[in-house]
């Protein structure tokens, strides 16, 4: 699965987008994941971290922390989204001092999460490289609303959402965080940066 | 499957947004999905996006629909795999499994990403392409496109799923780097023939600034120098042997 890579935008926007994910790998390292799951939520929580959830359970938007903690089980995976490189070394560093021995993923723009790493005393192991997308791309649409419906990489949100809630934004009906927090109810995984959403939608999004 | 109840519907319109693949119109005054087009992602039924509740779910009997369904909506689980979704752990948990070796690369291509749809027939002509390049495709047990596939080796897809239809679904494979221009000169042959797009990812293990030798290739070959990646910072354990 590649939900988080391949996130579209300009440079400066995209430096306010750090996705991270924690994975068990399937018959190696997945037991007694709900405790290990739990540290993991206690420094996302301490770090600030905008959305975050479990696919199976659902992201914080939705629910409460407390709710997403008794819905964790031994399959879950863990996902969410910061704003801010800072937030995500603090992130990196005490994630690295639990020692949980769970997979630590980092999602975002190469130059800053290999920074990141740096900063928090890490080494990066692998990488999945984003080359962009190929094929025929006059069937995308507008460079604006696909950065907002690549945030959730299952693609849950439909580009003429996007222009539904953009449009609501322009006449008043909605503020834009409003706007970034209704679109982010559609993201199962919690990876969807509603900070950032509301940004652009504060922007010109054209339909 | 997805259907409208056309008893309760009362054309409001108010659902065709949310279709992530445009599949609800208006038919006669109620609205409609068009099977075709529709790719079971449950986006409209999960988020009761009806005001009247006329989006209603019916079982799914047959095995294609169970698994374009499985496949569109990250909320399930494929069987087989054992993961959420639509493909391998691939390089998000190779600092335990050594999936990817030092040496070798990991090929991952979403088709139909972002958001765009995809037909097997165009995944056919991308997986033949690719394998025919020397790109190792992942098995059954590893990525779910492999299931619908009658040999594995070539990437020929079963021969009555031309026409089915998925919001996204990734081909998953691995070779040495040595042969990853190949692999790459065929997707650029490819990208011409098939009426969708797709996201490509290149999965390696890389030195302690980012570096590995797929960049040089990418750079050989004239290809724009990624900007964005997902990284695994080697946490993970037991640690695998690369």
């Amino acid at each position: 699965m590649t939900h988080s890579l391949h996130r579209s935008g300009d440079m400066e926007s995209l430096r306010g987008d750090y996705v991270w994910l924690m994975y068990q790998a399937k018959g190696i390292n997945d037991t007694n994941i709900k405790e290990k799951a739990e540290e993991f939520i206690a420094v996302a929580e301490a770090v600030g971290s905008e959305n975050w959830g479990d696919v199976k359970s659902g992201p914080k938007v939705i629910l409460t922390v407390e709710e997403i903690k008794k819905r964790v089980t031994n399959q879950s995976r863990l996902r969410g989204v910061f704003t801010r490189k800072e937030q995500l070394v603090e992130f990196l560093r005490k994630i690295k001092e639990k020692n949980l021995g769970l997979s630590v993923i980092i999602s975002g723009l190469l130059k800053e999460t290999i920074e990141a790493c740096k900063e928090a005393g890490l080494k990066p192991h692998t990488i999945n490289f984003s080359l962009g997308v190929w094929g025929k791309k006059e069937l995308l649409p507008k460079e604006d609303i696909l950065a907002i419906t690549t945030m959730c990489g299952h693609h849950m949100i439909s580009p003429r959402l996007v222009e539904k809630i953009a449009d609501q934004v322009k006449k008043g009906k909605l503020s834009p965080e409003e706007g970034g927090r209704l679109l982010a109810l559609f993201c199962p995984c919690g990876i969807f940066n509603q900070v950032r959403a509301a940004k652009l939608l504060a922007g010109k999004i054209t339909s | 499957m997805v259907r409208i109840n056309r008893e309760l519907c009362t054309g409001c319109e108010n659902c065709l947004p949310y279709c992530t693949v445009e599949a609800i119109s208006i038919k006669e005054g109620r609205a409609f999905i068009d099977p075709s087009l529709c790719t079971e992602c449950y986006v409209c039924v999960r988020n009761d996006i009806c005001p009247v509740g006329a989006i209603e779910k019916t079982p799914i009997e047959d095995f294609i629909h169970r698994f374009q369904h499985v496949i569109s909506d990250p909320t399930e689980t494929t069987a087989e795999t054992g993961v959420p979704g639509r493909g391998t752990e691939e390089a998000k948990t190779n600092d335990v499994t050594g999936r990817y070796k030092k040496g070798e690369v990991g090929v991952c291509i979403d088709m139909g990403r972002p958001g765009v749809g995809v037909y097997l027939r165009d995944v056919e002509k991308v997986a033949m392409a690719v394998a025919a390049a020397g790109l190792i495709l992942e098995g059954p047990e590893e990525t779910p496109l492999a299931q619908l596939m009658e040999n594995i080796k070539t990437g020929k897809i079963r021969s009555d799923l031309p026409n089915v239809r998925f919001l996204s679904i990734i081909i998953e494979g691995k070779c040495p780097i040595g042969v990853l221009p190949k692999v790459l000169q065929a997707l650029k042959e490819v990208e011409d023939k098939i009426d969708t797009v797709f996201s490509l990812g290149l999965a390696t293990v890389v030195d302690e600034n980012g570096y590995s030798p797929v960049l040089d290739v990418i750079k050989e070959l004239n290809l724009p120098e990624p900007v964005r990646g997902k990284v695994n910072v080697g946490l993970g354990r037991p640690l695998a042997a690369i």
